[in-house]
């Protein structure tokens, strides 16, 4: 664990940032901490590969790039549907983000096509949590 | 008609057990909580939500970029496709910052990790 670090200057490139002149500690453990990591902020690509296959016909072919750019998009709609669905919270003078304030999101920003395939999902999921917790609903996290 | 084995894993994926999601719960949280949008408290559900609602993106977008592969008599998707896509749908008007009007690749959009943008 390293207490106090100095350096001179931060480089930005990306999504990540680098310490320039910097003094104290291990270079590559503070570094390596500092820097902020695309697998934080993107969904793993194998996974969104496999998805994107799904729809396509079997002999459809995706590119590398096709498949970061469509990591980057996903990241964004989560963060867009975020932000309208913690507004709302907001105005309502409530702390807690919920599925059913995901699902209104989606539909005032147009998707509303994926409601109600979610609300059938969320349903499903609710019945399950209920069933197996004896009724009590206690999934709050921070 | 049910697929053997969809139903029965959704509801092991719903009560909790290990068996894993289309898409990473933990991140996704982790990518709703960096929103910026000063986001307090997120229920157990918010993110399994969201991972279906992902999914459902994702087939939207790619569904739609494989339009435009198919106009231009090809088989491989790319990231032009997408982009194509993008432009011409009013609901991902919001990922219009990540391309400019050329529907090329803006700096700090989607060209990374070094590559560069065509």
């Amino acid at each position: 664990m390293v207490d106090k670090v100095s350096f001179s200057s931060v480089v930005v490139e990306g999504d990540k940032f680098t310490l320039e002149g910097f003094r104290g500690g291990g270079d590559d453990v503070v570094n390596e901490a500092l820097i902020l990591r695309e697998q934080d902020r993107l969904l793993p690509i194998a996974n969104i590969g496999r998805l994107m296959k799904r729809i396509l016909p079997p002999n459809a072919k995706i590119s590398k790039e096709a498949k970061e750019t469509m990591q980057e998009c996903v990241s964004e709609f989560i963060s867009f549907v975020t932000g309208e669905a913690s507004e709302k919270c907001q105005r309502e003078k409530r702390k807690t983000v919920n599925g059913d304030d995901i699902c209104l999101a989606l539909s005032s920003l147009g998707f509303d096509d994926f409601v109600e395939p979610l609300m059938r999902y969320l349903a499903r999921y609710r019945e399950t949590e209920s069933e197996r917790s004896g009724g009590q609903n206690k999934s709050d996290s921070p | 008609m049910r697929q053997a084995g969809t139903y029965s894993g959704m509801l092991a994926v719903m009560s909790g057990k290990n068996v894993p999601h289309s898409l990473p719960l933990a991140r996704i949280k982790k990518i709703m909580k960096k929103s910026g949008n000063d986001v307090k408290m997120i229920s157990g559900e918010a993110p399994i939500v969201f991972s279906k609602a992902c999914e459902l993106f994702i087939e939207e977008l790619t569904r739609r970029s494989w339009m435009m592969t198919l106009k231009g008599k090809r088989r491989t998707l790319h990231k032009d496709d997408v982009a194509s896509a993008i432009a011409a749908t009013d609901i991902f008007d919001f990922l219009v910052n990540l391309i400019d009007d050329n529907g090329r690749e803006v700096e700090g959009g989607f060209g990374r990790r070094g590559e560069p943008t065509s």
